[in-house]
């Protein structure tokens, strides 16, 4: 049996719109692959056994928090700058959704003039901005032909992505502007701002993400993959709804 | 002449709303397009209450305003629940003569946290009440702290505060101020050694972010905190709730004053002694407000009863979007001890505004409906698939999905006679309404 092993960075203090599902649902999602998974709950100073002790991880994550929370999020996982960028060259896959996913860049600028560096595993810069960005998303990305939905729940302007997760929105906020691109994607780090359970929201994401864990690890794929049924059924709910707000704003 | 004539078309589209049952931001919208300032303009009553928050705003300011009422003291505030600038100005233009002067000895607002800003720009009050800060409508309000921060930058130095001391975040807004009066609920029977719930927003001090540490907590991170890296921790409660004893159904103060509780639920504990506190504030001796607030049956309650062939019915409104509310209507299912169904419905997330935003569900705590005595679990609406997906998550089997909410009443009709519980938002109850029998 395959064992799995999931570090989930900060679960209390970057928990916001429901993004522990995220780890609920892809692990479960692996365990009825026949997998059996582990989730390591890393919180701010504690030692990590999993990784010094028995070597890399198989999936990360980190979900949204305030930008407060993010802020000091970061001078926790500063030390694990290394590691991180080590793991993404390895094809590692991780998830950074939410508030997360700003932490992954170069720096974060602070409203009242005050920077802080992120991991730089990518060049991107967020700049927070005084009024929050929120609304809902439809889009695409390059990965499969399905639409992706999500909800935006952010502050942060973030400048130089060269490679989004999403390519394309028809509806909602992307990086730097409404309707622009969103997110970050490179090999095996998934990333991006659409708040809350992202990879329940989007059933394809999460068999996308689960293919990246499991094939490095070797693991043919069984062929249709298997489907989260209440996921697909949820999805083309607010897939429809959103395409109906499409067509209702287009003139 | 602009205030005047603000003062006059507020009042006349106020008196034919009411004569056509028309909402009350109608009127203020109008008196604010001819005098931005109006609010400013109008000669106001001495004593201002304003109360905020994000849990529990509506029913303790229905009760501030029975016990004022009870004393003979004439008070403005709005009924009618419209807590917005709009809002606002309707009721205390409503309320002024023509001259402009507000005819009240106290005037008591409900304020939306998120238009404290523009609220208190014209009007300072005397008294700011927060009740909590929560998650609550987040793809507006963006979260907890983005709040805090709204009503920080609102408040007048001159207003003095009357705060939850259980509350780790808005307890920071006493920070370097001096005019604070503390109310807060001692350990008691339903309190938890940790905090409860699906997520932990008091984990980390709301200060310096460092790990927090708890005596105790009575819902969610509401409870007895303290950082031992910063130092920030519960102050001492002015009015303290000693004794929230839920079985009996009272509630004792630290100076022995027992008030009896019409809601078993330490969440409208924490409502009666804020409005306690802030009428022992307002100079109202103690026993007498206590008695006016003893078995008060609130007006904007959110509890309906109803039958449904025959089954007993109870609609719990809820609120979507606002987890401790769904949360604080499942422990109310959880205690009660007869046998029962429960019908969750999400189909429109809001009634102002469009979205398809569901991540909120996953912050409820729907394993509190493991109890014996619930036998089913029904999950409608538009979004009952997201429902269910959190509900795969749980330990609970006994649930079955039906998106058709007339074909989710109508299957509970036809079968049994358990009580039945609905647990919905606003947004969505006249959508129960229509298929039960009201009472
Ligand atoms: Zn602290």
């Amino acid at each position: 049996m395959m064992e799995i092993r999931i570090i989930h960075f900060y679960p209390d203090l970057m928990n916001l719109y429901g993004s522990h599902a995220n780890v609920k649902v892809l692990r479960r999602y692996l365990e009825n692959m026949g997998c059996t998974v582990t989730v390591q709950r890393l919180s701010p100073g504690e030692k990590e056994p999993l990784i010094s002790g028995e070597g890399e991880p198989d999936f990360v994550f980190m979900g949204a928090g305030t930008e407060r929370s993010a802020r000091a999020a970061m001078e926790d996982l500063a030390r694990f700058d290394t590691s991180l960028k080590s793991w993404a060259r390895d094809g590692i896959a991780m998830l950074f959704a939410g508030t997360a996913m700003e932490l992954l860049g170069r720096e974060i600028r602070e409203p009242d003039g005050s920077v802080y560096p992120g991991i730089g595993l990518a060049e991107f810069v967020t700049e927070h901005q005084e009024r929050g960005m929120t609304g809902d998303v439809y889009g695409y990305t390059e990965l499969y032909p399905q639409a992706m939905v999500g909800f935006m729940n952010k502050s942060g302007l973030i400048r130089g992505v060269e490679s989004p997760l999403l390519t394309r929105l028809k509806l909602g906020w992307g990086n730097e502007r409404e309707g622009g691109p969103e997110g970050f994607h490179q090999g095996n780090v998934f990333a991006s701002e659409l708040t809350g359970p992202i990879l329940v929201k989007n059933p394809r994401l999460l068999e996308t993400v689960a293919a990246a864990v499991l094939t490095r690890r070797g693991v043919r794929l069984p062929d249709p993959l298997p489907r989260d049924t209440l996921g697909w059924e949820a999805y083309a709910v607010t897939e429809e709804q959103l395409r109906l707000r499409i067509s209702e704003k287009a003139p | 002449m602009k205030k005047f004539f603000a003062v006059i078309l507020c009042k006349m589209l106020h008196f034919m709303g009411k004569l056509t049952g028309r909402g009350s931001s109608l009127p203020g919208k109008a008196a604010l397009g001819i005098c931005r300032d109006i609010l400013g303009r109008i000669e106001l009553p001495e004593r201002i209450i304003a109360v905020t928050g994000s849990n529990g705003k509506t029913s303790t300011v229905e009760m501030i305003a029975a016990v004022l009422k009870a004393r003979g003291i004439k008070v403005v505030w709005n009924e009618e629940g419209a807590n917005q600038i709009e809002g606002i100005v309707t009721l205390a233009l409503s309320h002024a003569s023509l001259g402009g002067r507000v005819k009240g000895e106290v005037l008591l607002m409900e304020v939306d946290e998120r238009y404290a800003a523009e609220i208190f720009e014209y009007l300072c009050p005397t008294q700011l009440v927060v009740t909590n800060l929560c998650r609550d409508q987040l793809t507006r309000n963006r979260h907890p702290e983005k709040v805090y921060e709204d009503i920080l930058s609102a408040v007048h130095p001159q207003t003095e505060l009357i705060l939850n001391a259980d509350d780790p975040l808005s307890s920071c807004l006493a920070r370097g101020r001096g005019k604070v009066k503390w109310f807060g609920v001692e350990k008691c029977s339903v309190s938890a050694d940790h905090p409860t719930g699906a997520y932990h927003d008091g984990a980390y001090c709301p200060v310096c972010k460092g790990p927090m540490e708890y005596d105790y907590v009575n819902y969610n991170h509401i409870g007895s905190y303290r950082c031992p890296r910063c130092g920030h921790a519960r102050p001492t409660p002015d009015y303290l709730g000693a004794d929230v004893d839920l079985e009996a159904g009272y509630l004792t103060t630290g100076s022995g004053v027992r008030i009896r509780l019409s809601l078993r639920s330490i969440y409208h504990g924490y409502n009666v002694l804020t409005a306690w506190a802030v009428c022992c504030n307002a100079g109202i001796p103690e026993e007498a407000a206590a008695s006016v607030l003893s078995c008060y049956r609130l007006k904007s309650g959110r509890v309906q009863p109803f039958t449904l062939g025959s089954h007993r019915g109870m609609l719990l409104t809820s609120k979507h979007e606002n987890s401790i509310a769904y949360d604080t209507n499942l422990r109310y299912i959880a205690s009660s001890e007869r046998d029962c169904v429960v019908l969750i419905i999400v189909d429109a997330v809001s009634r102002k505004y469009f979205t398809c935003e569901t991540s909120w569900l996953w912050d409820i705590d729907f394993d509190q409906l493991n109890q014996l005595h619930v036998k089913k679990i029904i999950l409608s609406g538009r979004y009952c698939k997201d429902l269910a997906e959190c509900f795969s998550f749980t330990d609970l089997h006994n649930w079955s999905v039906q998106p058709d909410i007339c074909r989710a009443v109508a299957g509970i009709r036809t079968r049994g006679s358990e009580d039945v519980y609905a647990v919905t938002c606003f947004s969505d109850r006249d959508k129960l309404l229509a298929h039960v029998e009201r009472h």
